[in-house]
């Protein structure tokens, strides 16, 4: 039988099939032959740039929102992105449609619903707002229904053992007008893993500034394994935020490319909102491995008169309201102690009123301006681009700005208003291959219930 | 995702049905018998094993990658893609998906000319690992196509851990049953059975071959499929007859010479 293999050291073999791919190259299709999104950027993250779309063939008239994984190939995060959005099925959990895969400049794309808002931005609106000394008009528990859908989005992650890992406003999405208005939708899992992997420094993964304000103390002091609670810490940094318009743990963020977990500022920082914790309060922080830095470097004495309560206070949150004792076991400071997010959606914040709504907007008009489109050239210098934002927001308190936009270079560009995609009109049937069933009108019912009970019920502070 | 199974599209896709998977290899099984074609599966399973090992990955990245393998081919003829080539992208993807990390190219191509030399002279002779770092570029657009993007594949192994956690069961029968799981890699069941059921069957296995009988109970009072159980320890004994009177060494130039292999552009 082996006598007639012909070894040949010199030719190489072929190594696909001509007819395979000739058929699989017309099979497939290409993003921009199904979708129209030229010149409609609309965001530009860590891992790619974000662009509202709309299929060129007229089957529907939703908006997409498309992202070009940035580089060539299939890096490791856009991997574990695409494996774990492929499973997870959840209406909080931003919902992968399909994968593009562009042969010929090896370019992954992926499609998503197109969500109008998200916390960053309206987070930022509120703060103009509140620099202005005006008032936006959003319904009383609008808060409360957005942390209620962020819990169970982060519930539905954690009991599927996923962890998110990068929790913060900007990853937070919201959607606009349509069948799913206000609802909540995790997004960005490009940092998401399994829980039981083993854990790689995150350096060592991701060579990219992160934003330090969301992290959980144990992180800042060297914990090896990311947890549930870690997701937690990170949900209370940004129900804080929500309640006040500060990032509770804002801190300066010009030293932190470093490859070191332990951040002596943001500890500073998180020291002075919540006081230094007390040996009873968190036992094993004696155990932490940069427990011998932290003692070197920290005075207990120097946080005597801070506590959570205290600065909530400052922000006219009471301390005997039920939000501030939600918020306080989110951000319990050991991480043993900090409540699971089961355990917080159960919490009377949620029974007392206003009840949450799926809108979280309960049918009142949505105050929040619309995506804006970025232009090519938001690659351009930093500090020129400052500039022109804080223009924009005229009195916006300059060191915020400037604080947030080194979190999102995003979010600093130059951006100027243009018009949406075209809209196709000849009618054919939607793009086939597409991962699950479009499902908003599952859910769409539900939406009604806010318009048509809830009477404009408006706070004036957000 | 340990959790959900259920909803996984390893569940909802990727557990074919028999006959469907007999028929879409038609074209290959014309020229190959069934046995022949198991054989060319068993070497390449061989090839990810030996390419995750000199690699240092954990088993379960060389499971998944030999599942995307048998993926791939269960919709595609052997000559779609060159094996050898398919082999070391499914190590390559599998890396990444179950984060042990990117792999170099450089050490993806190092480790292939070296395992194919050392390792399997016997079916290449003298001749070198043939691709590039971008062939394996290339292909792995391809594989992510073909497996529909489903990239994250239950393995029996947790919950074999399990199982024998729950006999009260020691060391031994454990390491038995983990090498069956890994040796039913070599068979279609991670194709048409639930890992949990092939777990099982391993159990089933070991125990016979230890002699345990202490286990029967255990067995009786599962509330799972009890003929699935014995298709699944049929396919893995009937691969074990086959290593019995199979030389790979002797037969194995032959069968991948009389493999199916891709066509070139026709020439003008
Ligand atoms: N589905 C969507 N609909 C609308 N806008 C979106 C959508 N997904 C992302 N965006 C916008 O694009 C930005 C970047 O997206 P995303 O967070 O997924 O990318 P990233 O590169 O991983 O970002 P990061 O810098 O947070 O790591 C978001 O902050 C948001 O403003
Ligand atoms: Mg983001």
């Amino acid at each position: 039988m082996g006598d007639n293999f012909q070894n040949n050291k010199t030719m190489a073999p072929v190594m696909m099939d001509y007819d395979f791919k000739v058929k699989t190259q017309n099979e497939r299709s290409k993003v921009e032959d199904l979708f129209d999104f030229e010149g409609c950027k609309v965001g530009r993250g860590t891992y790619g740039h974000v662009y509202k779309a709309r299929r060129k063939d007229g089957s529907d008239t939703k908006d997409y929102a498309l992202k070009q994984i940035e580089g060539t190939g299939l890096s490791m995060s856009a991997c574990r992105e695409i494996a774990l959005l492929r499973e997870l099925k959840h209406p909080n959990v931003i919902n992968l449609i399909r994968v593009f895969l562009s042969h010929t400049d090896r370019k992954v794309w992926l499609l998503f619903d197109y969500a109008e808002h998200d916390l960053w931005h309206i987070i930022k609106f509120h703060r103009a707002a509140k620099a202005n000394k005006k008032s936006v008009m959003v319904p009383k528990g609008m808060v409360k229904s957005l942390l209620y859908q962020i819990l169970d989005g982060i519930h539905y992650l954690h009991s599927n053992w996923v962890l998110h890992r990068d929790l913060k406003p900007a990853n937070i999405l919201v959607m606009g007008e349509g069948p799913e208005r206000g609802r909540v939708k995790i997004a960005d899992m490009g940092f998401a893993r399994l829980f039981n992997a083993p854990l790689k420094p995150l350096a060592d993964l991701d060579p990219v500034v992160v934003t330090f304000w969301y992290r959980a103390p144990e992180l800042l002091l060297g914990a090896r394994h990311y947890t549930k609670a870690i997701d937690i810490w990170a949900i209370g940094c940004i129900f804080a935020e929500l309640l006040t318009s500060e990032p509770i743990f804002h801190c300066r963020q010009e030293d932190i490319k470093t490859s070191n977990p332990y951040h002596h500022d943001q500890l500073d920082r998180i020291f002075n909102v919540m006081g230094f914790p007390q040996e009873k309060d968190w036992e094993d922080i004696k155990k932490m491995p940069e427990h011998a830095t932290l003692v070197k470097d920290f005075k207990r004495s120097n946080y005597q008169n801070c506590s959570l309560s205290k600065y909530m206070d400052r922000h006219k949150i009471k301390p005997d309201s039920k939000a501030f004792s939600l918020l306080q076991r989110l951000l319990l400071m050991d991480p043993n102690r900090r409540i699971t997010s089961e355990q917080a959606m159960q919490d009377p914040y949620f029974t007392e009123d206003p009840p949450t709504t799926p809108d979280v907007f309960a049918g009142c008009p949505i105050p929040y301006p619309k995506r804006e489109f970025l232009t090519d050239d938001d690659q351009e210098d930093k500090s020129d681009s400052k500039a022109r934002q804080n223009q924009q927001q005229p009195n916006t308190q300059q060191n915020q700005v400037q604080a947030n936009s080194h979190d999102h270079g995003a979010n600093n560009a130059k951006r100027m208003r243009m018009a949406g995609p075209n809209q196709g009109n000849n009618a054919t049937g939607g793009g086939q291959q597409e991962f699950h069933q479009q499902q908003q009108m599952m859910f769409g019912g539900q939406q009604q219930g806010g318009q048509s009970q809830q009477q404009p019920n408006f706070q004036q502070r957000f | 995702m340990a959790g959900n199974f259920w909803q996984s599209s390893h569940h909802q896709q990727w557990l074919l049905d028999k006959t469907d998977l007999i028929r879409d290899r038609q074209h290959d099984l014309n020229i190959l018998t069934e046995e022949e074609y198991q054989k060319i599966f068993n070497f390449f399973a061989s090839i990810i094993q030996a390419l995750g090992e000199q690699l240092k990955v954990r088993q379960q990245v060389i499971a998944t990658a030999t599942v995307y393998f048998k993926r791939f081919y269960a919709r595609n003829s052997l000559k779609c893609i060159d094996p050898l080539l398919l082999a070391p992208t499914c190590v390559f993807l599998a890396s990444k998906v179950e984060e042990f990390g990117v792999i170099s190219n450089s050490r993806v191509m190092t480790t292939c000319q070296t395992v194919i030399k050392t390792k399997f002279g016997y079916a290449y002779g003298q001749q070198e690992f043939p691709y590039r770092s971008n062939h394996i570029l290339e292909c792995e657009f391809y594989l992510l196509e073909n497996l529909d993007c489903c990239l994250i594949v239950y393995q029996p192994y947790r919950p074999l851990l399990l199982f024998v956690q729950d006999m009260g069961q020691d060391d031994q029968l454990l390491t038995y049953a983990w090498r069956i799981v890994n040796d039913s890699l070599r068979t279609d069941v991670s194709l048409l059975y639930p890992p949990y059921q092939i777990a099982i069957a391993a159990l089933h296995i070991a125990c016979v071959m230890l002699g345990n009988e202490s286990q029967k109970s255990w067995f009786a009072e599962l509330n799972v499929d009890m003929d699935k159980i014995q298709e699944i320890v049929r396919a893995i004994i009937n691969l074990y007859e086959m290593w019995k009177s199979y030389d790979e060494k002797k037969e194995i130039q032959g069968l991948l010479a009389k493999m199916p292999k891709p066509k070139p552009a026709p020439q003008r």
